[in-house]
C-alpha cells in the first residue's frame, strides 16, 4: 500500500514539472490544461481520507510555491491603495476542498463507475477556479465577473477533465503493479455489501480485461 | 468520524496554519528552494521550444527549396539559399544591433533576459525570465523592452525570476500624461484577455482635459520605476464622482515579447 502512495507523490511531482510546459491559450479565453490539479483529483479518489489530505497539502504547497506573488512595495504616500494578493497556503485549503468532493463519490468509483469521478474532476476544477476568482474579488474589492471569466473557467475545466480517463488508466496500472486495493469502510455497512469493491473492478472495466 | 480521520484533519489544519503564518521572507525561501528544483526543467523546456520552432522553420524552408529544385537549375537554387541565409543573418544582425543600441543608449545598467515561461498561474499576468539572484537581480526592479515598461521583478530566484507584467492588476505604476500636469496610478485590470488588455489610469483630477492618443509615462515617484519610461497611450476617459479614469493602450506588445531588459541601477 505504501508503495502505491509513494508512487502517487512521485506522479504528482512529475505532473507539477509537466505543468510548467502548459501555457494558457489566448484563442480559448486564456483557458489552460491544469494537469497538476487533474492528477491530484484522480489520485484523491483512489486513496483513504488521511492520504488524500496529505496529497492535498503537498499539491497546494507546490502550487503556491510556484505562483504566490510578493507583497506590494513602493512609497506608501504614492501607492496608497496597494492591490492585495492571495496569501501563501490558500491553495492547500482549496486542494483539500476538491479532494473532499472527490472522496464523496468514492463508493461509486469502487463499484467501477470511474466515469462519474472523471466528470466530477471537471466539476471540482470549476469550483476550485470559481472560489479562487471570488477570493481575488473579495481581497481586491470591486466585484468583477465577465463572461470571459466564465468561459475561461468552463473551458479550463473541460479540457483538463478530458485528461482524467488517461490518468485513471495510469493509476489502475500503478495499483496493479503495487497490488493496491481501495478499502472504504465509512458507508459499507449501510449501503454496500461487506465484500467491498476493489480498484481492480474499475480497472478491468476501463481496460476491458476479463477479471481473474 | 473515525479517530484516524479526525487526527488527519487536525494535522492538516495545523499544516495550513503553519503555511499561512509564514513571513514574507519565509515564503521567499520556500519559493527559492522550489525554483532551485524547477529551474533546470524550465530552461530545458524553453530551449527545447526554441529548437522545435527552428526545426519547423527549417522544415518549411526545406520544402520550399525542394519545390524550387524541381523547377529551376541547381546553381540558381544554391544561390537563392545563400541569399536566404544571408537575409536571415542580416535580420539577426539588425535585431542584435537594435538590442545593443538600446543597451548602449540606456542611462541605466541593464541586464538582458529571455522569457522562459509565460503566464504560469491562472489569474496572474506573470512571466518567468532566465535571470535571477546570481545575476544580481533583486525584487521590484523595473523590467523594460525597447517599446516601454514591461513590469517589475516580483520574485527573484537563484537562476530565474518571476516578472509581474504591467497588465496585472497588482502592478501599480505612478504615471503622468505627457503635456499635462495630470498624475495618477496606472495598473492592469482584472480578468482581461490577451491582446485586448487595457490599462487603467486612476486618480486623475476631475477637471482633467485629456485627449485620446496622449502618451503616458512614468513619473519616477514612489521609488519603484525611473521617470519617463513609456507606458502607453490614452484611448478614452471616464469622469467619475471624485476623479477621472482613463483607459490606456500598453506601449508593449506583451504577446510578442521574447526578451526583456532588467534595470539594475544607474550607470
Amino acid at each position: 500500500m505504501i508503495r502505491y502512495h509513494i508512487s502517487l507523490f512521485i506522479l504528482l511531482s512529475i505532473a507539477c514539472i509537466t505543468q510548467q510546459y502548459f501555457s494558457s491559450m489566448e484563442t480559448l479565453f486564456n483557458a489552460r490544461v491544469l494537469l497538476f490539479h487533474t492528477v491530484f483529483l484522480c489520485c484523491a479518489v483512489t486513496v483513504k481520507f488521511p492520504a488524500m489530505l496529505l496529497l492535498a497539502y503537498f499539491g497546494g504547497f507546490l502550487w503556491d510555491a510556484d505562483n504566490t506573488l510578493a507583497a506590494a512595495a513602493g512609497d506608501p504616500s504614492i501607492y496608497h491603495s496597494p492591490t492585495g494578493s492571495l496569501h501563501f497556503g490558500y491553495s492547500i485549503i482549496l486542494f483539500g476542498i476538491m479532494g473532499v468532493i472527490m472522496q464523496g463519490i468514492q463508493p461509486l468509483f469502487r463499484k467501477g463507475v470511474w466515469q462519474i469521478s472523471a466528470i466530477l474532476s471537471g466539476v471540482s476544477l470549476s469550483i476550485y477556479l470559481l472560489i479562487e476568482f471570488l477570493l481575488i474579488n473579495f481581497i481586491r474589492g470591486d466585484f468583477t465577473f465577465t463572461h470571459q471569466v466564465a468561459y475561461q473557467i468552463g473551458l479550463t475545466s473541460l479540457i483538463s477533465m478530458g485528461l482524467a480517463p488517461v490518468i485513471f488508466i495510469l493509476l489502475f496500472k500503478l495499483s496493479n503493479i503495487f497490488d493496491y486495493t481501495i478499502r472504504y469502510d465509512g458507508l459499507k455497512r449501510r449501503y454496500f455489501n461487506q465484500e467491498g469493491y476493489s480498484i481492480e473492478t474499475a480497472a478491468h472495466k476501463l481496460l476491458k480485461k476479463p477479471k481473474g | 468520524m473515525k479517530p484516524l480521520n479526525l487526527i488527519a484533519i487536525l494535522l492538516f489544519l495545523a499544516g495550513v496554519i503553519w503555511a499561512f503564518t509564514r513571513s514574507e521572507q519565509g515564503v521567499r525561501d520556500i519559493q527559492r528552494s522550489y525554483y532551485a528544483v524547477i529551474d533546470p526543467f524550465l530552461k530545458n523546456g524553453s530551449s527545447l521550444k526554441q529548437e522545435v520552432r527552428e526545426f519547423r522553420n527549417e522544415l518549411e524552408h526545406s520544402s520550399t527549396l525542394q519545390a524550387k529544385l524541381t523547377s529551376a537549375e541547381a546553381q540558381l537554387v544554391q544561390l537563392r539559399t545563400e541569399v536566404s541565409h544571408l537575409r536571415k543573418l542580416e535580420q539577426e544582425n539588425i535585431d542584435l544591433r537594435a538590442a545593443l543600441h538600446f543597451k548602449e543608449r540606456s542611462p541605466f545598467r541593464v541586464i538582458a533576459a529571455n522569457i522562459i515561461r509565460r503566464k504560469p498561474a491562472t489569474w496572474w499576468e506573470t512571466v518567468t525570465i532566465d535571470r535571477g539572484l546570481q545575476d544580481q537581480l533583486k525584487d521590484h526592479l523595473p523590467v523594460i523592452a525597447a517599446e516601454g515598461l514591461v513590469g517589475k521583478v516580483d520574485r527573484p530566484h537563484d537562476e530565474s525570476s518571476t516578472v509581474i507584467l504591467l497588465t496585472d492588476e497588482k502592478c501599480q505604476v505612478s504615471a503622468k500624461i505627457q503635456g499635462t500636469q495630470e498624475v495618477g496610478i496606472l495598473s492592469g485590470q482584472r480578468a482581461q484577455q490577451g491582446q485586448e488588455s487595457m490599462l487603467l489610469l486612476r486618480y486623475l483630477s476631475k477637471e482633467a482635459k485629456i485627449r485620446p492618443g496622449a502618451s503616458v509615462v512614468t513619473t519616477g515617484r514612489g521609488g519603484l520605476f525611473p521617470a519617463n519610461i513609456k507606458l502607453g497611450t490614452i484611448v478614452s476617459t471616464e469622469l467619475g464622482a471624485f476623479d477621472t479614469e482613463a483607459l490606456v493602450k500598453p506601449a508593449v506588445d506583451f504577446a510578442a515579447l521574447d526578451s526583456v531588459f532588467v534595470l539594475t541601477g544607474h550607470k
